[in-house]
């Protein structure tokens, strides 16, 4: 959606392109581009007059209509919110506008989310009557919110921003869109301090909210621009535009209303919304009313001038009727000779109840700007905003950046003021009664997103404040004020009132108006604007009827505060009892008497319990609980003592029930259950039973006996069937074996079951003896034969001596003679060297020419090795397991034997280097290789595979065979 | 209700050999009691003792019927499996023929199973042999039947 959204975006450039969308929205939003474009053609003579009436001073007539086409575009961007389909764009559109302060913007998200939240909840309720809207606003929000993030939101805004700029840009036929431009720049920042505050409240999830407070935030936005703008009219024509825009937002409403009744509806909320803001403004207006009894002269003008503007709106929304305070309030707002009246006639009355305040704030004027900054932001910023209002009204751009950060300490002081909501002011009760018309449903909302108290709390003290602390920064902070706190109520209404006011010529009016003149802003701009008293006059109008109306919403304010305060107090009362039974819970003896503790023994204590409470019902009562308690907790090792006696005596084995009669008895007394009246004793035993039991199963076996008799019958039938031979006796073991015999448990103190105990051989201990024989035999060196032994002759230089020697050393014989001739082996290796010497006729050392005569002379012994030198056989300490005694006593007989078997004669063969002719070793080796003859093994085996195969398909041919014919 | 006589026991084992074979023990002497063959209006019932009993105290002309019937003996003394029989049959049968879904409608039908239908069967089956009739999901069909080859068509003869 959001990419669809963006993509239409994109065609949101031209207004053309808007229509479309808003056409292809469903009538309602068809309705609303009906309305967008003839409000637009509306607006634009609206928007004149009304500009013209704002800033009559500035020329800005021409300029209006531009503005006001900025308006429109920015009201059809609405509008389309409000359609749902397209107004998610437009809200995206909105945003742009903001969306170049929406870096700034994102970092007061963060700090005015709370204010916001409270603030654009008091928006919110000012916008309660667009419901269709905040239906719509809700799919869209929720879309928005869902399908972009806050990022594509941003993007999204900035793309629209870009589109309204440019449809704007395109919108302005005159050469003002520079102008144009520069006030949706600003009105986009307070529209992104709107989004913002939007997309907080999308966070919120409170998508009718954010519609509301889009709305709001957008008419606040609108307003405060309007503010800065009737400041800047002075100054420049941008305050003009955005008085336009504001007057055009509140004309668009109203030309909605004009152009189509059915529209009217739409145009009827948003004027409802509009009214509620006026209603707001008019108790500013009722203060302003007291303030301009002295100025009544020029707000007079103003509110005639503005009168057809906002007669018409009023007519409008007289003829949605809201509610009929709204009404009230607009049509005494709207209409300028009432509004005169109300102001003469109402301002008394407003005067009665705010007129001190309003005194005490009309001197703090700049107060106002303050109450403007302490609707939300700037009473805690009072002293920073009224240097920055005074800034900002010159520099109204700023200011409105301002505004938002102002906003944010807005929402501070709000979330601050919470508590101060109790103690508003009479202006300030005048404020929550303009706000509890908006606040009300505000707070409903804000009682869904935050607390009530929070919320309504934030208003009134955020317009007491501001209007006591902030009074001196009083334009700036109006403005402020304004688009912050009261922007939603009557931002519109205000705006209408405030263009009304700025065309009568004083821009601090417009803005105390803006300021919602909730209660002291209006009454300090009177004192301050003498010559802006005609928009006090309205505004007085407004506030005779809003008094009632305050009145009304303080009452309700207070109500909702003091459900509130009984909730809170419900809550920690349940909360309390929830400690409290949690503390019981840790065990208070006094707490557990209420308690019943059914005990094993309870029968009887309660049984005595109960007769002592008799006896004394009340005192004894806690004792015995005590005594329970205690003698259960902590004395129950008496009762645990009777317990183990009962409950020794209840399971020992009852003679009674012993036996077949027992059982009799037992059924019996389960019969009767527990009853210690009707207790078997052995007494009801009866001696006939067994016999008559001896009787029933002589029956039962003579029926049994038929039946097996029977069975046996059929089982030689089945034998004779089957000419099988079954033995009954199988059966029956077979049946006795499936049965489940006792377990014969082994004692070994039995002497019965000696046959169960696997007797032990004595042959271990014989093989370990044996064992540790063959151990010691093993570990005993081999004996070696000490027939053979090598004696070395110590001159090797003799024996490899050159021939010649050797020819000497024949001569010299006797050196063998020398050598020790003890053993013969030797000498005979001695000759044989000598031999080969001679014959060679000097020692040459070769392998090969040895070969003939090594293999007469050394033999090769093959000879079994003994056991023990082999490796294989394993370390001995391993044969330690008792099991495998007898099987290692077995082998190592076996090898003992062995050697003996193996001791194979020695043979002696030619020798070969290491190997003799005919050498055992060998044998197995001719596997491996392949004489001269493995052509001929070739060809047989390739005789015998085609022997095998030709084998082979015969026999599968011959299976084959065998098998199709079946 | 009387027992079988001799020679009826004979013919209705036979019969049922011809199913289950040597399993037919098993019904006779169960391990988890003790079972018995009634006759009741030519109806053979296998009662358990405990039923056996209890019906006793119902006289002959009044009872309908007892245990579970196994079969009847017609009037020339032949003994005739019902299905309700094919309880006790099924999990001792020696043979089984499985038949698949498709034939399976057919077969309960009362016709024969050609041997395109028959999805499994006991190996070693030999012709005339008695067998118990599987869907192929294990559910054994009506009644049990011996079986015929022809070359190509499995005739299951209900018995």
């Amino acid at each position: 959606m959001s990419k669809k959204r963006r993509g239409e975006f994109s065609d949101f450039h031209s207004p053309a392109k808007k229509i479309i969308k808003v056409q292809k929205n469903e009538g309602s939003t068809a309705f609303l581009t009906m309305r967008s474009k003839p409000s637009s053609v509306m607006e634009s003579p609206h928007l004149i007059q009304q500009v013209a009436q704002k800033t009559p001073h500035n020329s800005i007539t021409p300029k209006s209509p531009n503005i006001t086409d900025f308006d429109h575009q920015k009201f059809k961007n609405i509008f389309f919110q409000t359609s749902g389909l397209e107004t998610t764009k437009n809200r995206n559109s909105i945003s742009d506008d903001d969306i170049d302060s929406e870096d700034e913007l994102r970092l007061m998200i963060a700090r005015e989310e709370n204010l916001e939240k409270t603030t654009w909840s008091a928006n919110e309720f000012e916008n309660d009557p667009f419901e269709v809207v905040r239906d719509d606003f809700k799919s869209d929000f929720h879309k928005f919110h869902t399908s972009i993030g806050l990022g594509l939101k941003n993007s999204v805004s900035c793309l629209n921003s870009e589109n309204n700029v440019m449809e704007n840009g395109c919108d302005s036929d005159s050469g003002d869109t520079d102008e144009i431009v520069a006030m949706k720049k600003s009105s986009g920042k307070i529209e992104n301090g709107v989004d913002f505050s939007q997309r907080e409240k999308s966070v919120d999830k409170k998508t009718y909210l954010k519609n509301r407070k889009k709305y709001d935030l957008s008419d606040g936005c609108v307003k405060e621009q309007k503010r800065k703008n009737k400041v800047e009219i002075a100054l420049s024509h941008r305050v003009k535009p955005l008085s336009c825009k504001s007057l055009i937002e509140s004309s668009s409403s109203e030309d909605a209303g004009s152009v189509s009744e059915s529209t009217e509806c739409e145009g009827d909320k948003e004027y409802n919304t509009l009214m509620g803001n006026c209603l707001r403004v008019n108790l500013t207006l009722a203060d302003l009313e007291q303030l301009a009894g002295s100025n009544q002269e020029a707000p007079k003008e103003k509110t005639e001038s503005n009168g057809q503007e906002t007669t018409a709106k009023h007519d409008k929304a007289s003829k949605s009727q809201r509610t009929p305070g709204d009404l009230r309030r607009g049509q005494q707002c709207i209409h300028p000779e009432e509004i005169v009246a109300s102001l003469l006639e109402g301002g008394e009355n407003p005067r009665g109840k705010q007129k001190p305040k309003e005194n005490t704030l009309k001197p703090k004027f700049q107060a106002f700007k303050g109450v403007g900054c302490l609707y939300g932001k700037e009473s805690v910023k009072k002293s920073l905003q009224e240097s920055v209002a005074s800034n900002n009204i010159n520099k109204d751009q700023i200011s409105l950046k301002l505004e938002e950060p102002r906003n944010m300490s807005m929402g501070k002081w709000s979330l601050c003021a919470n508590g101060l909501s109790n103690e508003q002011t009479p202006f300030q009760h005048g404020k929550e009664a303009n706000d509890a018309n908006q606040i009300q449903p505000q707070k409903r909302q804000s009682f869904a997103s935050q607390s009530h108290k929070v919320v309504s709390p934030n208003s009134s003290e955020k317009r007491n404040r501001n209007p006591i602390s902030s009074l001196l920064p009083l334009k700036d902070k109006k403005s402020l004020s304004c688009g912050a706190k009261t922007p939603s109520r009557g931002l519109d209404e205000d705006c209408c009132h405030r263009t009304g006011q700025s065309g009568e010529g004083s821009e601090r009016r417009p803005d105390l108006c803006s300021s919602q003149a909730p209660e002291k802003p209006p009454e300090v701009f009177s004192r301050r604007d003498s010559q802006g008293s005609k928009p006090d006059f309205p505004l007085p109008v407004n506030s005779s009827s809003d008094v009632n109306a305050k009145d009304k919403h303080a009452e309700d304010n207070q109500k909702r505060l003091a459900a509130l305060e009984a909730r809170q107090k419900a809550r920690e009362v349940q909360k309390k009892l929830v400690h409290n039974a949690l503390a019981n819970l840790d065990g208070h003896p006094e707490d557990k008497p209420t308690h019943i503790i059914f005990g094993s023994n309870s029968e009887s204590e309660t049984e005595e319990i109960s007769t002592r409470e008799q006896s004394h019902p009340g005192e004894e009562l806690v004792k015995e609980s005590m005594g329970r308690a205690s003698g259960k907790l902590f004395d129950s090792s008496d009762d645990e003592e009777s317990c183990s006696e009962d409950d020794n005596n209840r399971f020992r084995i009852k003679p009674q029930f012993e036996g077949r009669a027992g059982q009799k008895l037992m059924n019996l007394q389960s019969h009767f259950g527990t009853d210690d009246r009707f207790r078997m004793d052995s007494r009801f035993l009866e001696s006939d039973s067994e016999d008559e039991h001896e009787e029933i199963n002589e029956k039962k076996t003579a029926e049994e006996e038929e039946l097996a008799a029977e069975k046996l019958k059929a089982l030689n039938v089945v034998q004779s069937v089957l000419q099988i031979s079954l033995s009954n006796s199988t059966s029956k073991g077979s049946v006795a074996a499936k049965k489940f015999k006792d377990i014969i448990h082994y004692d070994p103190t039995r002497h019965d079951h000696a046959t169960y105990e696997r007797k032990q051989d004595d042959k271990p201990k014989e093989s370990k003896a044996k064992r540790k024989k063959k151990r010691e035999e093993a570990e005993k060196l081999p004996e070696v034969s000490k027939e053979m032994y090598y004696n070395i002759a110590t001159d090797l230089k003799q024996i490899f001596q050159t021939v010649k020697d050797t020819s000497e050393k024949e001569d010299n014989t006797p050196w063998n003679e020398d050598s020790d001739g003890e053993k013969a082996e030797v000498v005979q290796d001695t000759p044989a060297l000598m031999t080969r010497d001679e014959q060679t006729g000097g020692f040459t050392f070769s392998f090969f020419e040895s070969d003939a005569k090594d293999e007469k002379e050394e033999t090769y012994r093959v000879e079994a090795v003994k056991p023990g030198k082999i490796a294989w056989q394993g370390d001995p300490r391993f044969q330690d397991s008792s099991s495998e005694e007898e099987d290692v006593t077995e082998e190592t007989d076996d090898k003992k034997q062995s050697p003996e078997e193996v001791s194979l004669p020695e043979k002696e063969t030619t020798r070969f280097f290491f190997f003799s002719k005919n050498d055992e070793r060998l044998h197995g080796s001719d596997l491996f290789w392949r004489g001269v003859g493995s052509n001929i093994s070739r060809n047989s085996w390739e005789i015998r595979t085609n022997n095998l195969r030709m084998d082979c398909r015969k026999k599968h041919k011959d299976a084959k065979r065998r098998v199709k014919p079946k | 209700m009387r027992p079988l006589t001799e020679e009826e026991t004979r013919v209705m084992f036979e019969k049922i050999a011809k199913y289950i074979g040597e399993n037919l023990q098993l019904l006779v002497d169960r391990p988890d009691g003790t079972y018995c063959f009634r006759l009741h209006n030519d109806r053979v019932y296998y009662v358990s003792e405990k039923i056996l009993k209890l019906a006793a105290n119902i006289s002959g002309d009044k009872l309908v019927s007892l245990g579970t019937c196994f079969g009847k003996f017609t009037k020339t003394h032949k003994f005739r499996l019902h299905i309700t029989a094919l309880d006790y049959l099924a999990p001792y049968a020696k043979y089984k023929v499985w038949i698949k879904p498709g034939a399976e409608q057919s077969f309960l039908y009362g016709n024969h199973v050609l041997k395109s239908g028959l999805g499994r069967i006991t190996e070693n089956t030999s012709q005339y042999q008695g067998v118990v009739v599987y869907s192929m999901a294990d559910v054994p069909l009506v009644g049990s039947h011996s079986i015929i080859k022809t070359t190509r068509t499995l005739c299951l003869f209900e018995t």
